[in-house]
């Protein structure tokens, strides 16, 4: 067994599990005990970006690590906090999982099979590479189709879910996005900045379910900020030179 | 394309000339997203009206104001009011996350010299 930065033993599983949660406290039993009981192999880190209600004690009762943000920083900076924490503590995968129930914890040794084999860096549950009967409303769905037309032009290779937040993530990777990770929507445009720096993308068919509590990220005033910021951003990891 | 004045071509390539360096601020990174969103905004506005002569009359004529420059003019005023505006607000959460930063940094050290369980009073 090695060590960490810190010079703390290893933990035995390579792979953690980063759940950013804001205002969770209804939805994450359910998950923590999802993941516990469909994959025990996995580690757990809920970051609490800034809950109001008890999402950090919550998961702490669930014997689960917590990283508070003082306040909400954006999905964004809760999965950087957790790719930092996963560098620093010797993990060779991180997992992004919602903490609403959408994810399927059923699929995370799926999900990471292509990294733990090598084939891939970044893998990216998708809902749309076979039928999984995922509903999508039109609006939503007509914004899926315009970014994933923008990433086939920026990487010339068909991705179907950019917008998925199921998605594990090589070490490579987390020792990149500790320090440079977009902090909010970290979707069409991050998956163009990674390919783009040379990492391989990888979609694994996924079914995802409905939300079962708590509040999305998207709200409506985001909704409207969203494609203007997506659409820049992804010009601008097009525009970076490939290292 | 026609121009009403040589100033109305100035302000329409000076708006385009605006959204580029924007862009460009962006793309190196020294402007954020965010930030650029109302700078992008106004520049088009701008830049639409300049080089649209008779949409320019029609708000013009629409707004009850005489000369084409004014609505220009009044187009930039207002967006000067909501970036000052939103900067406002933008800085008022970012000096109330500065102060909740602060506290939590100093009940921390506080934690990290006396222990967690220290108490008040001997």
């Amino acid at each position: 067994m090695g060590a960490d930065a810190r010079g703390m033993p290893l933990p035995s599983s390579r792979a953690l599990v980063v759940i950013p949660a804001l205002d969770e406290e209804e939805s994450l039993p359910r998950i923590l005990a999802e993941v516990r009981d469909a994959a025990p192999g996995y580690d757990l880190l809920v970051i609490d970006d800034g809950s109001r209600d008890r999402t950090a004690e919550v998961a702490r009762a669930h014997g689960v690590a917590v990283v508070s943000h003082p306040f909400n920083l954006g999905v964004g900076a809760a999965l950087q906090t957790g790719f930092r924490w996963a560098v620093a503590h010797g993990y060779e995968i991180g997992i992004q999982l919602d903490a609403d129930g959408q994810h399927d914890p059923r699929f995370l040794d799926a999900l990471c099979a292509p990294v733990r084999a090598g084939t891939c860096d970044v893998a990216i549950g998708s809902r749309y590479v076979e039928s999984s009967g995922y509903h999508t409303p039109r609006f939503r769905r007509l914004g899926m189709l315009l970014f994933s037309f923008v990433v086939r032009l920026a990487l010339r290779r068909r991705i179907s879910d950019t917008t998925s937040g199921f998605r594990a993530y090589g070490r490579a990777v987390m020792e990149v996005c500790q320090h440079d990770f977009p902090k909010d929507f970290p979707d069409a445009p991050l998956l163009i900045a990674l390919g783009r720096r040379g990492f391989r993308l990888q979609e694994v068919p996924v079914v995802m379910r409905e939300r079962q509590a708590g509040t999305s990220f998207y709200t409506l005033g985001k909704s409207l900020y969203y494609p203007y910021k997506n659409l820049v951003a992804s010009l601008m990891a097009w525009l970076q030179r490939s290292p | 394309m026609e121009f009403l004045s040589r100033t109305q071509m100035i302000v329409a390539i000076a708006a385009v000339l605006l959204m580029l360096y924007v862009l460009d601020l962006v793309r190196r990174r020294r402007l954020s997203e965010e930030y650029s969103f109302l700078w992008v905004l106004a520049s088009i506005m701008i830049a639409v009206l300049g080089f649209s002569t008779p949409l320019l009359r029609g708000i013009t004529r629409a707004l009850g104001m005489l000369f084409e420059s004014s609505t220009v003019f009044a187009i930039g005023l207002a967006f000067t009011i909501v970036m000052l505006l939103y900067l406002s607000v933008k800085m008022s959460r970012l000096t109330q996350e500065n102060q909740m930063l602060a506290r939590e940094l100093a009940l921390l050290r506080h934690e990290l010299e006396v222990g967690p369980d220290a108490r008040t009073t001997g």
